[in-house]
């Protein structure tokens, strides 16, 4: 093997050597590059919905929802969130709990993140992790001299583009603590899928008529 | 999520000193009793006392709501914030001994170093510590306590544990509570005297947490399915993220690769956090 190196012309060597760096190299860095691009992409779409004082609140969250749909991988946030009752709910539940766990999500959310409105996402860096997934950093800095608050994207692919699957807030992955309230409602209902699916529409309807009462005091 | 941390450590460690013992006597019966009933169920979340923390929760609840939340808020309202950021920089810089205790326990010199200067500076120049200037000169604040210092040790949290007054106390923590009443000059100071001003210190350290929760409890409240739920995992990974002292460890994430609502494999996803 390395009599027939030797042979060859360093030139004619150099040349597959590079290659095979440069594939080496090219797939974790393009691919860290398109999670970045990614993250500033949804981030900045997300915050310019919060941002928008001219939208009502209604529009705000179809907005928000359309964001989500495209860009979060929402079959397994909500089969993440069952954790060991993932198989618990017969096809109807699951149906309607698919549906429940996306409008809570956006109620939540958008109330969540109206703190954020007009602020700037910073990219701090990213990583891969494992072979279709990567976790960007980031942190929201504020201008009026509030500590910046951390922001961690969990990404992986899905049909071969990044999805959204938990964002990080000052050390908090938000679908761990979904998942952690999903559970424990079940537990205690003796394992009980619709309990869950009820607590679901209360909130939500809780949420609206949260909306109603901001609305009310904001005019 | 701004001022989240305060939640979990603080928010909840309001001076009900007076109920407290009155709540322990009327709550314990009826609670242990359901603990005990309680089957292995709610071990995944290593809670095996939870009707009797739930009891307590729930009771905490009950005070915030006719107490601590309404003089919170009025302290709000009346204090301006530059006030309420004195007193939050006083209480803060009275409470350097036990971070530093803590920071060297850890063998962070670095951030020991910072508590010192910080301690010296913003109780000169600062004026006793009501004026926070070591902040501006490039040593913002951090927190420490024993219970993160046994985290760092290696010391798992234990099964979680809900107390009247102090609120989310697992043993870890709770041990890190007690312990740090050592690290604390005014245990000494006020060792066989009237505890008037450790009294005032906690009740007041309580409001201002609570008035700078506000918010952020409210949302907590209005979007969580199961409240205590929530605030479990809220506290576990708060802690979780202080002991690391911000640092992200994305190794120990749960597995996600094939999770999906048509899977074969056994119905148990990985439960750890």
């Amino acid at each position: 093997m390395v009599a027939f190196i030797k042979g060859i012309p360093a030139r004619l060597l150099a040349a597959p050597l590079l290659l095979c760096l440069a594939l080496a190299v090219t797939p974790a860095q393009a691919s860290t590059d398109e999670a970045i691009s990614f993250v500033k992409n949804v981030s900045e779409q997300a915050i310019a919905i919060i941002s928008d004082k001219s939208a009502s609140a209604a529009e705000r969250e179809v907005a928000f929802r359309t964001l989500l749909n495209e860009n979060a991988d929402m079959d397994r946030i909500a089969a993440f969130a069952l954790g060991q009752y993932l198989r618990t709910p017969n096809e109807a539940q699951r149906a309607e709990y698919r549906k429940l766990v996306e409008n809570f999500i956006v109620k939540v959310y958008v109330t969540r993140l109206s703190d954020y409105n007009n602020e700037k996402l910073t990219i701090l860096g990213a990583r891969e992790r494992g072979e279709n997934q990567a976790i960007v950093q980031s942190e929201i800095r504020f201008t009026n001299g509030r500590q910046p608050v951390s922001v961690d994207w969990w990404l992986v692919q899905k049909n071969g583009a990044y999805k959204i699957f938990d964002v990080n807030v000052v050390g908090v992955w938000l679908a761990q603590e979904q998942r952690s309230a999903f559970t424990s409602v079940i537990r205690s209902n003796g394992g009980d899928f619709d309990a869950l699916l009820k607590h679901l529409r209360t909130q939500i309807s809780r949420a609206e008529a949260g909306e109603d009462i901001n609305i009310s005091a904001a005019n | 999520m701004k001022v989240i941390r305060g939640h979990g450590a603080a928010a909840m460690r309001f001076g009900f000193a007076v109920l407290f013992a009155i709540s322990l006597t009327v709550a314990a019966p009826q609670g242990f009793s359901a603990a005990q009933a309680q089957d292995n169920a709610a071990s995944d979340e290593n809670d095996p006392l939870e009707p009797m923390n739930r009891y307590f929760f729930e009771l905490n609840k009950f005070f915030d709501t006719i107490l601590l939340k309404p003089v919170a808020t009025w302290y709000d309202g009346v204090v301006p914030e530059p006030g309420r950021d004195s007193v939050r920089n006083f209480l803060d810089n009275l409470r350097s001994p036990v971070i530093l205790t803590n920071d060297l326990l850890q063998g962070e010199w670095d951030r020991a170093g910072t508590t010192a200067s910080r301690f010296g500076i913003n109780t000169t120049v600062g004026v006793l510590g009501l004026f926070d200037p070591a902040a501006g000169w490039g040593m913002p604040k951090h927190s420490e306590d024993f219970g993160q210092t046994l985290g760092v040790y290696g010391t798992p949290e234990g099964a979680y544990l809900f107390l009247p007054v102090l609120g989310p106390a697992p043993p870890r923590d709770l041990a890190g509570f007690a312990v740090d009443q050592f690290f604390d000059p005014l245990t000494y100071i006020y060792w066989d005297r009237p505890k008037t001003v450790p009294m005032t210190r906690f009740v007041v350290n309580g409001i201002d947490q609570r008035a700078r929760s506000l918010d952020t409890l409210d949302q907590i409240e209005r979007t969580s399915v199961d409240h205590y739920a929530t605030v479990r995992n809220l506290y576990r990974q708060i802690r979780k993220n202080e002991i690391a002292n911000g640092q992200r460890d994305f190794n120990d994430l749960p597995d996600i690769d094939n999770l999906n609502f048509d899977t074969n494999e056994p119905d148990s996803p990985d439960m750890r956090m």
